[in-house]
């Protein structure tokens, strides 16, 4: 299970936005030529409620370093509840992935809406900071190298 | 095994600036499953659409990805061009390579790393894409107007005007809503009852539309196109088949209580129309206040003097079920009970002390005083009046946070009308601001201050009487001086707050409210007369306070609305929604309440289980309800239920590829 | 032998006499003195197999789903925890309560640790109690998930890491539990890609992760998942932790209780807890 630390390493970050705001906001970001660090990628999903905390697992597992997971504030979801249902999941799944070791910063989930470009900038620059400080993720990861 | 076609669009300089698009091509030529790979300038173009097209006869494909600018740009472009080949329209994945990398990243060769990412992701995704065809449904061409006020008034004859059958479902015994109550409108001065109820009638009278007055919507059932409604139509005690409207009962009920439309300020008869203009023109009973019916049992006087013998004591409502398309929500507003909460106002012990809309029938010729402005107590003319505007609006401590939006003026015209019918009197203004957003309506203030309506700047902190008069005191916050002002009659100019059975209308119609309870509109901006439900709009102050003109508007929107929807022979649903697996669900309902439309039901099917034939209960999904959230899709254990386009070995595919 | 189980016995026989149960599900004798084993008895004549003594420790409920499609009643012998687990699966939708009969049996003898933190000795719900109720005891049902918590987050993951490892897949702990009750458990459906069948201690960790969140908000606290690991793995002390951040941020939560509330992750309120602005 070791992960050698190679020069110039970059974090794989996973970030699932919901299509109405978070990706919105995203492509916002882009609209206006703001710049953030390319080792976020995102997943669109039509709401955060979609992203089945499995997902989260299996990021980690297959050797995500950090996972987000963003969508509308509450009470500004596309589909009226969806957000509060994700609020309730994962304020409970980050609990529990740090219960069994992970940092809190390796998984985060924000709201972000379609108009806050620079806020779904902050956030991803903040997180791939983060991230970079504490490292590849071993926790959880299937060892490819061992 | 899956033929893919990867194209990567360079969208000019705008991603091949940045991205290193061959590489790009290179690298996903090497994915599993990728047939072709190849790149073009504008792959949104006609000749980059032929390209494509072109691609695809030629290297057999069976499903392709877009490395190009946002899905939320070209996803519906890439769709329709694939509309005209052999491939499905959602066998496709974008790769969001222009707005989510080539612009936002700098680092050529980190952004075409991420390029070939993202690219990859939307590869593995697209291998189990499954082919997907909308369904298409039928409409039933009949609107529901739920709320006989102007909003519904308007949106109903809009509807109507287009051909369109309608209803209208009003609670009271009329429609006509607040607006007939008022006594004129800003800034115009045009006599509210004159102008509205010609609509009323005109309502009444339209081949289109079916007035159910007196009827409240007990239950929605179905889905946009398609929704089955029951109305109760509360008991009138009146056959209004047989009723002429001739009025002898009314005059003959011996019966009398407080007049609701009148604001408490006369009385009228147990037999009764809400108001000499009622739309329909027929009365029902009051039978709570009924000697008949819920007294004594000794009277019945209507029924004696009826001469056509309408009258029907045994008259016990009934249900009625009907079909509709679309349903228009416009249940219009009340006035905040300010008394519980605004105890230093004398809390409803002051008689003189009156709300905005009393003033309104106090003023109006056909009101309890024949529009003479008399005050409560002794009848008297009042010379000084106070005017005290944001009584429970913008007062997060008692009230409500939010403006009111119409008090404003309609304050400047109480004042303008005071001071017109009593040129020997003043008006004291309290306010906060003056909020005059609208067309004329900075005119009309600066006329009532010109009229020497007397603005002082600052909230009244209490009411107190001392002999024949009403003691107002606060502060000045111009001057900073407490000030006193000694009235004969105050007026409290009250917040709108949503009707008081909203919540359980928006419960039968599964659809949100914000936290004051107003209406949610889809989208604060852009949708702002529909709901998050399909086929359920809404119109006037239900989404929020506003004044008639906006009303009015939003009443027309609405019915645009509706008429665009009616105007389809069959209705095409998204094919993107979720679908349970009957072999997998379990019916433990867990997706249940995460559905906000009410779209999952669960159905007892027959099933096989050891050999054995057996009813099993298993989650099922309405395509006409199903927006495609996805909610359940998160919630279900086992993945029986899963959302189409989005399921969920397409997202673990997706992870798995990024992390390779 | 003793009282209780003389009237078990006469009980179910009158049951089974009147043609109230098709079958009773209770608890018999091995040849080990010390264990026994579920016993499904359905003729009167064989109710003397029956058994009432503190070895009486596995769940019968879930045994019960054998019978969701068939005619009739059947009874079954229940504890606290296993009324408890009958209330889950009829929450669950997988149990209909009229085709229960449910043979109440108060419990304060099991020698087991995890009965240390049981805070429902008597059945929640029940047709008929044989026995006197006895004397709840008042338990911190968190205090090994505080000591845990109490750890840094390098020591957790060890203590979680070398747990997993020993884990043999052998699922015993998800066909015990009566919160897993679906259809087809996610970690069989391996088309759809969900889980993996190596075996290897990230595996092994996604699946212990994942049925902690499958059943974290309806776990019942009956602590037969950790009973029935053959490696000792302390299950439950996952659900645990779960079930102690939903009483600390949803308000008092129990499950599997006749009254009880809907799981708490299909419903929310606007004021929940939030860390995500």
């Amino acid at each position: 299970m070791s992960v050698n630390i190679k020069e110039g390493w970059e974090p794989k970050i996973l970030a699932f936005c919901c299509n109405w705001c978070t990706y919105t906001g995203a492509d916002l970001a882009g609209l206006n030529r703001m710049k953030y660090p390319e080792n976020v990628r995102v997943a669109r999903v039509p709401c955060s409620s979609r992203v089945n905390p499995q997902f989260v697992i299996r990021a980690f597992q297959k050797g995500c370093d950090g996972v987000l997971v963003c969508g509308c504030h509450p009470g500004d979801c596309h589909y009226v509840t969806g957000n509060y249902f994700t609020r309730r999941r994962f304020m409970l799944m980050k609990k529990l992935l740090e219960y069994n070791g992970i940092d809190p910063n390796r998984f985060q989930a924000r709201w972000i809406s379609g108009s806050e470009a620079a806020k779904f900038r902050d956030t991803v620059t903040r997180v791939s900071e983060q991230i970079k400080e504490l490292g590849p993720n071993v926790k959880f990861r299937e060892g490819r190298w061992s | 095994m899956a033929r893919i076609g990867v194209f990567i669009c360079h969208c000019g300089t705008n991603i091949a600036g940045v991205v290193d698009v061959d590489e790009v091509v290179k690298a996903a030529g090497k994915f599993p499953g990728v047939a072709y790979a190849t790149e073009y300038k504008y792959l949104c173009s006609e000749p980059g659409q032929q390209t494509i097209k072109a691609a695809i006869e030629e290297h057999n494909l069976d499903r392709i990805v877009i490395g190009s600018c946002s899905p939320r740009m070209h996803e519906v472009t890439f769709r329709k061009m694939l509309m005209s080949t052999k491939i499905n329209p959602y066998m496709l994945e974008v790769a969001n390579i222009r707005e989510q990398c080539s612009w936002v990243h700098t680092d050529k060769e980190k952004a075409t790393e991420k390029a070939i990412d993202l690219t990859r992701m939307a590869v593995a995704k697209v291998c189990k894409s499954k082919p997907l065809f909308p369904d298409s449904i039928g409409v039933t061409k009949r609107a529901l107007v739920i709320g006989g006020g102007i909003a519904g008034i308007q949106a109903a004859l809009d509807i109507a005007d287009a051909g369109y059958a309608v209803d209208i479902v009003e609670k009271e015994a009329s429609i006509g809503g607040h607006m007939v109550m008022l006594d004129k409108t800003f800034p115009t001065l045009d006599c509210s009852a004159c102008i509205s109820t010609p609509k009323m009638v005109e309502a009444g009278a339209h081949p289109n539309v079916t007035l159910r007055a007196y009827c409240e919507v007990e239950s929605v059932k179905g889905y946009v196109g398609n929704f089955e409604v029951d109305i109760r139509q509360k008991a009138k005690y009146v056959d209004h088949d047989t009723c002429t409207g001739c009025g002898a009962c009314e005059v003959k009920c011996p019966i009398k209580v407080s007049s609701a439309f009148n604001q408490g300020m006369c009385d009228r008869t147990v037999m009764y129309k809400p108001f000499p203009q009622a739309v329909p023109s027929k009365p029902v009973i009051d039978a709570l206040n009924c000697r008949k019916i819920s007294g004594d049992g000794k009277c019945g006087v209507c029924a004696a003097v009826c001469p056509l013998k309408a009258v029907n004591f045994e008259d016990k409502g009934e249900i009625i079920t009907e079909k509709y398309g679309a349903i228009i929500v416009a249940t219009g507003y009340e006035l905040i009970k300010w008394q519980d909460i605004y105890p230093e106002y004398g809390g409803g012990r002051f008689e003189d002390v009156i709300t905005g809309i009393q003033f309104e029938r106090l003023v109006n010729a056909s009101g309890p005083t024949e529009g003479h402005i008399r005050r409560p107590s002794d009848g008297a003319e009042p010379k000084d009046i106070a005017i005290i505007k944001c009584v429970g609006s913008r007062d997060i401590n008692k009230g409500k946070a939010y403006c009111s939006r119409a008090c404003c003026m309609y304050s400047a015209k109480h004042a303008h009308q005071i001071l017109e019918k009593i040129p020997d009197g003043s008006v004291h203004i309290f306010y906060m601001d003056v909020r005059t957003p609208g067309k004329g309506y900075e005119e009309f203030y600066d006329r009532t201050r010109e009229d020497g309506a007397n603005y002082i700047r600052g909230r009244v902190s209490k009411i107190f009487k001392e002999g024949n008069k009403l003691i107002c005191k606060g502060e000045d916050t111009l001057l900073g001086k407490p000030v006193s002002v000694e009235a004969d009659m105050v007026i409290l100019e009250t917040a709108m707050v949503p009707a008081t059975d909203i919540s359980k209308l928006t419960g039968i119609l599964s659809i949100g409210s914000d936290t004051d309870g107003w209406v949610q509109e889809a989208h604060p901006k852009l949708r702002p007369v529909e709901t998050q439900t399909a086929g359920i709009f809404l119109a006037g102050t239900c989404q929020g306070p506003k004044d008639i003109p906006d009303t009015v508007a939003q009443g027309s929107a609405a019915a645009v609305k509706v008429c665009s929807l009616f105007s389809k022979v069959q209705m095409e649903t998204s094919p993107i929604i979720s679908a349970v697996d009957r072999e997998k669900c379990s019916g433990c309902e867990m997706c249940i309440p995460c559905c906000p439309y009410k779209a999952i039901t669960v159905i007892e099917i027959d099933m096989h289980e050891h050999g054995k034939k057996v009813k099993m209960n298993v989650s099922d999904v309405n395509s006409g309800l199903c927006q495609g959230c996805g909610a359940c899709a998160g919630a279900c254990r086992s993945g029986a239920i899963d959302l189409k386009g989005y399921t969920n070995d397409q997202i673990l595919m997706e992870v798995d590829a990024l992390c390779l | 032998m003793n009282d209780i189980e003389t009237k078990l016995r006469e009980t179910v026989k009158r049951l089974l006499a009147d043609h109230t149960v098709r079958y009773v599900i209770g608890w018999e004798a091995t040849r080990f003195e010390d264990k026994t084993r579920p016993a499904f008895i359905s003729d009167s004549a064989d109710t003397d197999r029956l058994v009432w003594n503190k070895y009486c420790v596995s769940s019968l409920a879930k045994y019960a789903l054998d019978e969701q499609h068939s005619e009739g009643k059947i009874g079954i012998c229940v504890r606290g925890c296993d009324s408890r687990a009958v209330c889950r699966l009829i929450e669950d939708k997988q149990l209909l309560r009229e085709n229960l009969y449910l043979i109440g049996l108060p419990c304060d003898d099991k020698e087991m640790n995890i009965c240390d933190t049981c805070t429902h000795r008597n059945p929640v719900i029940y047709d008929e109690l044989v026995g006197e109720p006895v004397l709840e005891r008042q338990a911190d049902r968190f205090a090994m998930v505080g000591l845990m918590e109490a750890m840094s987050a390098d020591e957790r993951y060890s203590f979680w890491e070398s747990n997993y490892s020993k884990c043999i897949r052998c699922y015993a702990c998800r066909n015990i539990c009566p919160a897993c009750n679906c259809r087809a458990c996610y970690a069989d459906q391996e088309r759809v890609g969900w889980q993996g069948k190596q075996m290897n201690t990230a595996q092994n960790q996604i699946y212990g992760l994942t049925r902690t969140y499958h059943v974290g908000d309806r776990c019942i606290e009956c602590g037969e998942c950790e009973r029935v690991c053959p490696m000792m793995i302390p299950v439950m002390l996952q659900t645990r932790k779960m079930l102690k951040d939903i009483n600390e941020m949803f308000g008092d939560y129990e499950c599997g209780l006749p009254d009880g509330r809907a799981p708490v992750l299909g419903e929310y309120t606007l004021g929940d807890a939030d860390d995500f602005m």
